[in-house]
């Protein structure tokens, strides 16, 4: 490397010599390049050194600062203990399937990656381009409804739950003496008590998307996991439309309607932000959402946030609740680094998740069950704040009469399909057909169903 | 000689970023339509044409065809005539003119993304300000993305209002190759200002009107931003075009084969519609 930089410096002194005057020949001067040229071509063994460093490529689909600096510090400590670099991308978690697609096309692709779909892995399980994780799987207890495993196998690490429950203004319930509803006609009855304006009122009561997109899928479909819906039999036979679902999903659909009357208008063009800003803006006294509304009103208004209460998603007659499952995980793809990743992920779980986890304490919901227990979990000040939705968290994970379902995991077992349906936004569908067209029940259901069938045969 | 070399070099440079840019995706896009795959990195298997037969099946692609041809035919036009009155009025003895030819061409140079968003949250049903001012005649909101019409309105009236500057530079840069002379002769003539401008000034743009009409027809048959970031292909599919049925299709339905042969099919579709255009308005009409 010095004797490339001497060699450097010597020709460029030739150079700049031929150039002050003394007269320089085409020669010389193509003499003078060419020793350039090789004196560079020498130099470029420097980037080869460096080259031969290990190095993780991690595709982090959690872009918050707070996470991806967790990761950054995890990274460090981790090069420090083992002198292997983990060269971490972060872009948004919707986008990371798609990256994932890119890297492996393009020959280079990622050893660890964010992934936030079932179907998404299944595919690339299929493909063998994931390597299964059952060891470091094995070392844990996990929560119930989260691992998926795929013809015995573990090839995905979830990291949190995500799951969407219903937030509300603790604050006015308690001056209005109100209790968290036990079943639809409970939400309506707490609906009507606070939207006026009056004192201890807001503008509405609740925002629910329903347009064709994510915010949809994800916060509208909780009371009807609750009141009983199922999209598939165990045999991927479709039956929503079927005698005794089509009843629940049109119970379901006749509330939704109805509550629209608490809901600012155009609840199709609403979205995430109206879901946190209108919250946020004192516009609605309910809104469904996960803990990352929580944790961030804590750093920016601590005190509203100190109002937020938390309940699950009641179904119609009371006695059993749902949550909609969000689902976060990491998985290990099968690259010349694969056993480095899957050591690095090992050490990660070990030393690190708790950390990450720290970054939106009341949103990132472990999935391990021992998780709950550390010490180190349950340090953070914020746990203790929002114990009473943390209990709830943890309630979800046990209680029996609480479902745990969302679109995309719907099925007798983890499978692409449910992913499709997903994305065909047939319920969102569903629910613009009833609200905005004023379809029947009957109609709006089989038209949905229809689509699920025509999806899933594609 | 020396100078048919540079020239060569630079042909051949352009020919070799045609093939890798544009040859190549185009090619590889047609071999997928070809194939049956859940993904990019699915084993494909050849299953000839029966991606366009299904795809051809579809109510929802000869609806987002239809779509589409509404979309890009009343965006075309707007622009079209817009463009024209604003250049032939600035073009005119107005004051400050040189301000106004700058503010005019404003909206052209915003991001897409930044006026999509700005655009939602102007018609944003709570705190949007046409809410606001709706409110102040006596409406609610305005239900933009409520119905499929509504919100095909917003998508063409956004269109309009982002690319009409393009076509008024081109048409107000085509004005300034008209000979005065012509308008001195058809005054003295005794023409009225529309008759100066049917029988002179829209004849002197033909050639303008002729690559302008072509270049907005390929750019809006093939628009995706502005309808993605608006209103993602929706109400009820009520804004789904063909450009957004393909990115549906590949990247969100797994379903890249049909994707493709979505893309494939609009290719050809323009690509015939460009061979009638050149039919009819050549460009090169010296003989």
């Amino acid at each position: 490397m010095l004797k490339a930089k001497d060699t450097d410096s010597k020709t460029l002194s030739t150079i700049a010599a031929g150039a002050r005057g003394r007269k320089s020949s085409r020669r010389t001067v193509i003499k003078g390049i060419g020793a350039a040229a090789g004196a560079a071509a020498i130099g470029l063994h420097a980037p080869y050194v460096h080259a031969a460093t290990k190095v993780i490529r991690f595709l982090n689909g959690e872009p918050s600062a707070e996470s991806v600096r967790a990761m950054r510090f995890a990274a460090a400590q981790y090069e420090k203990e083992s002198g292997i670099k983990v060269q971490m991308d972060t872009i948004p978690a919707g986008k990371a399937y798609e990256k994932v697609q890119a890297s492996i096309k393009s020959g280079r692709p990622y050893d660890i990656a964010t992934l936030i779909f079932v179907g998404d892995v299944l595919i690339l399980a299929d493909e063998g381009k994931l390597v299964p994780i059952n060891d470091i799987i094995k070392k844990y207890e996990w929560g119930p409804r989260i691992l998926f495993p795929m013809k015995g196998n573990n090839y995905w690490y979830p990291y949190d739950y995500n799951l969407c429950w219903i937030n509300c203004r603790q604050d006015l319930y308690d001056a209005k003496g109100l209790k968290a509803p036990q079943d639809w006609a409970g939400l309506m009855s707490n609906l009507d008590a606070l939207q006026g304006s009056g004192e201890g009122q807001l503008p509405h009561g609740i925002v629910h998307p329903i347009g064709s997109n994510g915010a949809t899928n994800y916060t509208a479909f909780g009371y009807m996991w609750a009141n009983g819906v199922k999209l598939f039999d165990d045999n991927w036979n479709v039956v929503l439309d079927s005698p005794e679902i089509a009843a629940k999903a049109g119970e379901y659909l006749d509330f939704m309607n109805e509550m629209t009357k608490f809901m600012p208008p155009a609840p199709v063009q609403a979205g995430w932000a109206n879901l946190v800003g209108d919250f946020q803006t004192d516009k609605i006294s309910h809104t469904p959402g996960t803990g990352r509304l929580i944790d961030t009103m804590n750093v920016r208004m601590p005190e509203r946030a100190a109002n937020v209460g938390s309940f699950l998603f009641p179904s119609k007659g009371g006695g059993t609740f749902a949550v909609n499952h969000g689902y976060d995980g990491w998985v290990v793809l099968d690259t010349a680094m694969t056993d480095e990743a899957l050591k690095f992920l090992e050490w990660f779980s070990d030393e690190h998740l708790i950390n990450f986890l720290h970054t939106s304490p009341v949103h990132y919901q472990p999935t391990r069950l021992d998780i709950y227990e550390d010490a180190r979990w349950q340090a953070h000040p914020a746990l203790e704040q929002f114990k009473h939705i943390t209990a709830m968290q943890k309630q979800v994970l046990s209680d029996k009469n609480i479902i745990i379902r969302s679109i995309d995991t719907e099925g007798p077992e983890p499978d692409v399909r449910a992913g499709k349906v997903f994305r065909s936004y047939a319920l969102p569908e569903m629910l613009q057909n009833k609200i905005v067209n004023g379809m029947s029940n009957a109609d709006c259901i089989k038209t949905a169903a229809d689509k699920i069938r025509a999806t899933i045969a594609g | 000689m020396r100078g048919e070399s540079v020239l060569y070099s630079i042909f051949g440079v352009a020919i070799a970023l045609t093939a890798l840019l544009i040859l190549y995706p185009a090619y590889h896009a047609l071999e997928l339509s070809f194939q049956d795959l859940d993904s990019f990195i699915s084993e494909p298997v050849w299953i000839g044409f029966d991606n366009y037969v299904e795809v051809l099946a579809m109510p929802e692609f000869w609806n987002a065809l239809g779509r589409g041809m509404v979309f890009s035919g009343t965006t075309i036009v707007l622009q079209i005539v817009l463009g024209i009155g604003f250049a032939t009025l600035l073009d005119s003895a107005i004051p400050a003119k040189p301000l106004a030819r700058g503010i005019a061409v404003l909206p052209y140079l915003l991001p897409t993304i930044i006026v999509a968003l700005t655009f939602q949250w102007m018609l944003d049903s709570t705190v949007g300000v046409f809410t606001q001012i709706a409110r102040v005649f006596g409406y609610n909101y305005i239900p933009w993305g409520e119905s499929s019409g509504a919100a095909m309105t917003v998508v063409i009236l956004l269109s309009v209002w982002i690319w009409t500057p393009f076509v008024t530079l081109a048409f107000l840069a085509g004005l300034q190759a008209v000979p005065g002379e012509l308008y001195e002769a058809a005054r003295v003539d005794g023409a009225s200002a529309w008759q100066r401008f049917w029988h002179i000034t829209l004849p002197q743009l033909r050639p303008v009107l002729t690559v302008v009409l072509l270049l907005r027809a390929i750019w809006m048959f093939n628009k995706f931003d502005i309808i993605w970031l608006t209103t993602r292909g929706g109400p009820l599919q009520g804004t789904e075009h063909l450009p957004i049925l393909a990115y549906r299709k590949t990247f969100e339905l797994y379903e890249v084969g049909q994707g493709a042969a979505v893309s494939a099919i609009s290719f050809l579709i323009l690509s015939a519609f460009i061979l009638v255009y050149f039919y009819f308005f050549p460009l090169d009409e010296k003989e």
